[in-house]
């Protein structure tokens, strides 16, 4: 493949035209007939997937949510774990998209389309949780401050009503941002379209992108002000959701360093799960040249700062739990390390802060597939953190009477399993149909771009 | 309290224009109204039009095939014709009310005082009636039994009236299969019977009776017995008390009931007694009594002291208690009984003392210890002291105990007795073996089984089950169609306590009506109608035969006064000194002079009854299977109790799986292990293990599990109340999930620690003498900062400001209160895989806590309602507005606007907050109040919420209202005479239960008001006030009253917990 000797972040050899094969190689994914097989394995596994989601949620609904495992005192169980871990996942697009962009991080360009379609396709997954968790799941417009006849009126005071602002703003900036940025792009498919449907359906989606300058000034003007609408949702919707657990009363949830914790853990997790795509996705679509190894030693060395971070506030909650004197603090996070769900901690401390250690290796780092265990093992980590923080401090908590332990169902692991199955059939959707890489940009980064940089 | 006799409503109904029997169309009268001029004229056309008014269309149709259109028609006629039976209206049935009479105000309830009967005693009850159904019991404040409280099976039994498996027709068997019959069919047959005895004089005739204490039921006996002078009548119940009976035959020479005056005894002393217990006589009463005399405000607390085996609630309150086997009392009694004699003054008349008993355990310094402080208080409160025995206790015991008391001068001070003329001369079980070899000897010819379930019931080596058939003619009356009613010829439905008339006694002989709230749902019939119907009545009348038993009420002024206060004044029996008899030596075997604890092969096994299902009777009652039994928590289930150190030493874990061997027989049960058991005993409680109990006991014949393990397998008539040289095996932890609402002894070392460490705040306790020194000592056991807030409180509580008050040293832990919430709130059943899931519903639950080393654990009960806290957590967290502060300080759940995100119970530290995780009322009952059905019996069951209670459905929160109901209830009433609401005036369905007011709820605005003064007392806490939550319900620190003898010099206890 004459493609994947050219690196578009290198000086092109000679005679190469530099634009015309990213062009190429990006946007015959989307044109050809006939996707690699791994794309119809994949679409395939995530279809059954997929299945099993609805129909695990279906029957949670047909039947109430006592299907699940959750219980009294842990009435939050997976779905809000669920919750929790998506919307995490979702950060690091928006930082990729956004926060890296206003800092002139000129590599996002090859990563950023994929992570902000992971955004989105994470917060999907995300919104449904809330929405399904509830005792009467055909009522959540309950939450929505839509004037009604019964003269109800959400509570602001209570965060899961912040949560309902909180993500849907996000939800609404990531999908402009998203779509956006896809415009440029969008016409190129349009005017590479050999039938009409394509030409059709590409058009109406490129709103009229001709490409020129004027559009081009208008375009990054108005890149630039979402980019700058969306950084501070880097650190509000994490911190708002981190607000459902820090302002409750529970021990183990009230705690105030829970937001910048949040914060980091969920940029953390992000990135793990752009690496565990992205590596594949190089592999399969050919995209080896386009997203280097660089790329992903770069996002290496995020998720080790971010999970050092993350490493740091566990450690800094025991000292809290100790320095604050609470009997109830103390035994929350002795029990959360030792106590019955023991297990679960200790997954969570190997995966998050023990093995992304690894990283410091420099060979270890620029190996695709030693990123790719690595981003695998920080996902798991992540969730089990969410689970550590909602599963083990409910169990326990004030009165010793009251004390449970949640054990989930099979519905509970077929949701949970199911979710990735939506997960993965919108990200191979988009990898089938839109432009996985941003073209414009990457182009606009390229050394051939540059081509006369040395000589000024 | 008003009520209402049926002969008045009878009367109202009677004066009703009785619906006229429909003029047949062959009349040929004209009419005085009419439809059409046809009919006016009675011409032809019309008079055949009218007789084929409801015949053509079955004739038109052919019957194998009519559309779907047709069916329905036919079946609307059939039915309208079915329905005109019952247009004719009885004088002698109570209906429900077309027209409203005089004075009653429909959607209203009223109360009707009755009497519930178990086991020969009668608790006198209030029964609340919603247009003419009982929802609700209470206590009757002035029956000398209940004191104003019910139990929690009292509770339950409404649930039980519209239990939709109890029989519903008279059942034959008759030729071998089961059929559905009547009871003239049943009339026939019998009559017919019972007259080829009469020549013989009813040779051939047995009676096995319940015990019961209603004088009408004995005035049928008498008559009946008189009919047939050859027949027998034998009484037979498997919780027998033969003790009390023989111990104080032995004392006395005559059978005795002993009655305790616990007010007057500053030292108490329980020899293996639940004395506080519902099922022990008096027990309400007796709770009511004990604790009273602890307030620690008063200065003065009587002392309790408990030996017993398994710890019982009387255990859980004592001062202190003393883990011994139950088989080893006897030798302890004498102990007293020769060191109590060695130092009171002689006294020659009363004979011989005892000889000190060489017992091993006597040894054991612990026990020593304790024996010795023990005799010595007793001696210091000569005339002050009491000393109970068990009812399982053998008769030895009870006539040492007899004797004690009258040597420490209690007997008129502290002790009183009745004579007992109800007493049977023989035991029951003694009763039951001759019955049984009578009926293999082929001598019965009609045995009648007038209620119980002795197939089930009956000692393991008396085959009585299998002999029921031997017996010409057997006929089984009862609630259910049970274990005994599937081997008779005939099974009669019978009425329940509040479908029927009859008359019960108290304990010490207080004569209650029973007063019906309903008519028979299933057309069953009480004991004393059925007796009448054999004697020669075709349709007896109870209530004739209830009047005709007590000349004394004849008037109609008596009757009622009788009906509405619930008892009979002066009914009591007379109080006697009986003489004490010397009391010979008693004979003590090897195991009752054996040292604590014991090997396997020497084990003890004490059988006593269930405290929900007593003797299984009420195991299809969903409510007692459901309730958190007071010490293990657990629900659904029976369990062998074993001590950690007998557990450990036999290799038996918490929850395995045990096989229990008594001589031959052999029975596979659950085991727990109970903190403070003694070592070497096991107790398993009797009644489960049903098979043929209904739905929710086990129903074998359509594949229901029984709930727990039938403890009958191995009870025989050797070792009937507490068999020796017993043996387990343990097959180790089966699959088997224990569906327990608290479990403190399996949640590890960790959570062990936790517990033990913050126990001493949760539940704080202390001594009279650290509270004499120190009033305040609550106060200083949680240091915290000043509780500050950000906001001013946003409802200034202007007008009522409600509040409760939980007295910790009153509490027993009887559980009562919980079932009584479960009534009173619709409060749903879950079942015991969603109970072992941590989904029961139970709005108020009792929490149990151990305190101090398992082998010598020290119980604390809890119990836990909402807490109505003014800076609640839940209320701030709910994002849909579902749960509000009220003006008067409520936390309002609104169910219509409830999501269900279960944020508020994550928020809630005290975790009281209920979630229906499924549609449980309609999922386990099979129906709510909003489900339109045709199932008659679904009906039935429906008939049981409260009116006044939402019924939740699936998917919201719901929690303790503080039966936010009878609030506006009382504030409607005082507001419509424009009137201040008075302080008691409103009683919150566990407070009105509680047998020993430990729960008072009232007005924190009204200065006067008991519960203000409670919260002012100085041992009153709020539970973890310290996070600023301003709970409203406030506990008061439990106060012991060690005997110094026995408290080791120590550091302030409270600071070890």
């Amino acid at each position: 493949m004459a493609i994947s000797d050219v690196n578009p972040f290198e000086a092109p050899p000679k005679g190469a035209n530099m634009f015309a094969q990213i062009t190429d190689n990006v946007s015959r994914i989307a044109e050809t007939d006939k996707p690699p097989r791994a794309w119809y394995i994949a679409f395939g596994f995530a279809q059954i997937l997929l299945i099993i989601f609805f129909s695990s949620l279906g029957y949670v609904v047909w039947n109430g949510i006592g299907a699940w495992g959750n219980m009294m005192p842990v009435a939050w169980g997976f779905p809000i774990v669920n919750f929790v871990f998506w919307i995490g996942i979702g950060h690091a697009g928006t930082l990729i998209s956004a926060v890296l962009f206003l800092f002139r991080q000129n590599w996002r360009t090859a990563i950023n389309r994929f992570a902000e379609a992971m955004t989105i396709f994470a917060v999907v997954c995300a919104g449904i949780f809330p929405g399904m968790h509830i005792g009467r799941p055909w009522l959540p417009y309950y939450m929505f401050p839509i004037p009604n006849q019964m003269d109800m009126w959400p509570q602001f005071r209570s965060p899961l009503e912040w949560d309902v602002f909180a993500v849907s703003t996000y939800a609404t900036v990531s999908i402009l941002f998203w779509y956006m940025g896809m415009i440029p792009d969008f016409a190129t498919f349009r005017d590479r379209a050999t039938t009409t449907a394509r030409r059709v359906a590409y058009g109406i989606v490129a709103m009229g992108w001709r490409g020129s300058s004027r559009q081009w000034h208008v375009y990054e003007r108005a890149y630039l002000i979402l980019a700058a609408l969306a950084t501070p949702l880097v650190l509000s919707v994490h911190s708002v959701v981190s607000f459902d657990f820090a302002t409750a009363q529970l021990p183990g949830w009230h705690a105030t360093i829970f937001p910048p914790y949040f914060v980091a853990g969920a940029i953390f997790g992000g990135f793990a799960m752009v690496v565990t795509l992205a590596v594949p996705a190089r592999q399969f679509f050919g995209l080896k040249r386009i997203i280097t190894i660089r790329h992903l030693e770069l996002m290496n060395k995020v998720i080790m700062a971010t999970g050092l971070i993350v490493g740091y506030a566990y450690g800094m909650e025991f000292f809290i739990a100790w320095y604050s004197g609470g009997k109830y603090e103390q035994f929350t996070f002795i029990n959360r390390a030792f106590g019955p769900y023991a297990w679960a901690y200790w997954t969570m401390i190997s995966c998050n802060v023990i093995l992304p250690q690894l990283h410091w290796i420099p060979k270890f780092r620029q190996n695709p597939w030693c990123t790719l265990a690595i981003g695998l093992v920080v996902n798991v980590g992540m969730w089990f953190e969410r689970f550590v923080i909602i599963c083990t401090s409910l169990s326990r908590d004030f009165l010793p009477s009251s004390w449970g332990y949640f054990v989930p169902t099979p519905v509970d692991l077929a949701t949970l399993g199911g979710s990735f199955g939506l997960f993965f059939t919108l990200f191979l959707l988009f990898c089938r149909y839109l432009p996985m890489v941003a073209m414009a940009e990457v182009k606009a980064f390229s050394p051939a771009a540059h081509s006369h940089a040395d000589h000024h | 309290m008003s009520s209402i006799d049926a002969k008045k409503r009878l009367s109202i109904l009677s004066n009703a224009p009785a619906a006229s029997p429909s003029s047949s169309a062959g009349d040929t009268a004209k009419p005085t109204y009419w439809r059409s001029l046809a009919e006016l004229e009675q011409s032809p056309e019309f008079l055949e039009f009218a007789a084929r008014e409801f015949a053509a269309p079955l004739e038109q149709e052919p019957p194998n095939s009519p559309g779907r259109r047709r069916f329905m028609q036919i079946m609307g006629a059939s039915m309208s014709l079915a329905g005109l039976d019952a247009c004719r209206w009885r004088e002698d049935k109570i209906l429900p009310l077309s027209r409203r009479p005089e004075g009653t105000i429909p959607g209203t309830s009223r109360y009707f005082a009755t009497a519930m009967e178990l086991n020969g005693n009668a608790v006198g009850l209030y029964a609340s009636s919603y247009d003419g159904r009982p929802t609700k019991i209470e206590g009757n404040p002035s029956h000398p039994d209940s004191l104003g409280a019910a139990s929690a099976y009292h509770q339950a039994s409404v649930l039980g009236l519209y239990d939709p498996d109890r029989s519903d027709s008279v059942v034959t068997h008759a030729g071998g299969a089961r059929k559905t019959s009547s009871w003239a069919e049943f009339g026939k047959v019998a009559g017919a019977a019972l007259t080829a005895q009469r020549a013989a004089g009813g040779a051939g005739v047995r009676v096995l009776a319940e015990r019961s204490s209603s004088p009408t039921l004995a005035e049928q006996k008498r008559r009946f017995l008189a009919a047939f002078p050859a027949a027998k009548w034998v009484t037979f119940e498997p919780i027998a008390n033969d003790g009390p009976r023989a111990g104080s035959a032995l004392a006395f020479g005559r059978a005795h009931r002993t009655h305790y005056a616990f007010e007057a005894a500053q030292v108490i002393v329980t020899l293996d007694a639940d004395v506080v217990h519902p099922t022990f006589p008096a027990g309400l009463a007796n709770a009511r009594v004990i604790t009273k005399g602890r307030a620690p405000e008063a200065g003065e607390m009587s002392r309790v002291y408990a030996i017993e085996s398994a710890v019982t609630l009387t255990g859980g309150i004592s001062d202190h208690r003393l883990a011994l086997r139950s088989s080893a009392i006897k030798a302890l009694a004498a102990y007293l009984d020769s060191a109590i004699s060695a130092k009171a003054s002689p006294l020659p008349e009363f004979g011989a003392a005892q000889a000190a008993p060489a017992a091993e355990f006597l040894k054991d310094a612990k026990v020593a210890k304790f024996v010795e402080a023990l005799v010595g208080d007793l001696l210091a409160n000569v005339g002050r002291s009491v000393i109970v025995p068990g009812q399982h206790q053998p008769a030895e015991v009870h006539a040492l105990v007899h004797r004690l008391n009258a040597l420490l001068g209690n007997v008129g001070r502290t002790v009183f007795y009745t004579e007992d003329t109800a007493a049977e001369a023989t035991s029951d079980v003694v009763a039951l073996k001759a019955l049984t070899d009578e009926l293999n000897a082929g001598t019965v010819d009609t045995l009648l089984i007038l209620g119980g379930n002795p197939a089930f019931t009956a000692p393991a080596d008396i085959p009585f089950a299998d002999a029921i058939g031997k017996a010409k003619n057997s006929i089984h009356l009862s609630l259910y169609e049970d274990e005994t009613s599937e081997r008779v010829g005939w099974h009669l439905p019978a009425a329940h306590y509040l479908e029927s008339w009859g008359d019960a006694q108290a304990f010490d002989g207080t004569l209650s009506i029973v007063q019906p709230l309903i008519a028979p749902l299933h057309g069953g019939k009480s004991s004393i109608e059925l007796l009448a119907m054999l004697l020669g009545n075709a349709e007896p009348n109870a209530l004739e035969l209830v009047r005709a038993t007590h000349p004394d009420l004849s008037g109609e002024h008596p009757w009622r006064k009788a009906l509405a206060a619930g008892i009979v004044e002066g009914t009591a029996a007379a109080r006697v000194t009986p003489k004490l008899n010397p009391v010979p030596a008693v004979t003590l075997g090897e195991h009752e002079l054996a040292g604590l604890g014991g090997q396997n092969g020497k084990l003890e096994l004490l059988f006593t009854a269930d405290p929900k299902i007593i003797d299984g009777r009420f195991a299809n009652n969903a409510w007692l299977q459901e309730l958190p039994e007071s010490l293990t928590k657990l629900t659904w289930d029976n369990a062998v109790f074993i001590s950690p150190r007998t557990a450990k030493e036999l290799g038996v874990n918490d929850a395995d799986s045990i096989t229990v061997s008594v001589g031959s027989r052999q029975v596979t049960l659950l085991a727990l292990i109970a903190p403070g058991h003694a070592d070497g005993s096991l107790r398993i409680t009797l009644g489960y293990g049903r098979k043929s109990a209904g739905h929710i006991g086990g129903l074998v014949s359509e594949n229901i599990d029984p709930v727990g393990g039938n403890a009958y397998l191995v009870r025989s008539s050797e070792g009937y109340e507490i068999a020796t040289g017993v043996s387990v095996q343990s097959h180790g932890t089966v699959n088997y999930r224990v569906s327990s609402t608290q479990d403190i002894y399996t949640v590890g070392d960790i959570g062990q620690q936790g517990t033990q460490e913050r126990l001493p705040e949760l539940v704080r306790e202390g001594t009279l003498e650290e509270f004499k020194k120190k009033p305040d000592f609550v106060e200083e056991i949680v240091e915290h900062n000043p509780l500050l807030s950000l906001w001013v409180p946003p409802v200034s509580y202007d007008g009522h400001k409600w509040g409760m008050s939980i007295d910790l040293n009153k509490c027993i832990g009887c559980s009562a209160c919980v079932t009584a919430c479960q009534a009173e709130n619709n409060i749903p059943v879950v079942g015991k895989e969603n109970v072992a899931k941590g989904r029961e519903m139970l709005w108020l639950r009792v929490d149990r806590y151990y305190k101090g080393e398992p082998e010598d654990a020290e119980v604390s009960f809890q119990p836990i309602p909402c807490q109505q806290c003014e800076n609640a957590p839940c209320e701030q967290v709910c994002p849909v507005g579902a749960t509000m502060h009220s003006h008067e300080g409520l936390n309002d759940m609104v169910y219509n606007r409830c999501i269900g995100t279960r944020y508020c119970s994550n928020n809630c530290p005290y975790k009281v907050r209920r979630f229906n995780y499924f549609n449980y009322n309609l999922d386990t009952i099979g129906i709510t109040p909003y489900t339109p059905t045709d199932d008659p019996k679904a009906k039935v069951k429906a008939m049981v919420f409260n009116p006044e209670v939402t019924v939740r459905s699936r998917g919201v929160m719901e929690k303790c209202t503080f039966c936010v109901q009878r609030i506006q209830n009382v504030k409607i009433k005082a507001k419509n005479v424009k009137r201040p609401i008075e302080d008691g005036e409103i009683k919150t369905a566990c407070q009105q239960t509680c047998p020993t007011g430990a729960i008072v709820f009232g007005d924190l605005n009204d200065g006067k008001a008991e519960v203000t003064g409670l919260h002012k007392l100085s041992r009153s806490y709020a539970l973890l006030g310290e996070l600023n939550n301003r709970p409203r319900v406030q506990y008061l620190a439990r106060i012991k009253n060690p005997n110094p003898a026995l408290t080791p010099a120590q550091a302030p206890k409270t600071e070890q917990g």
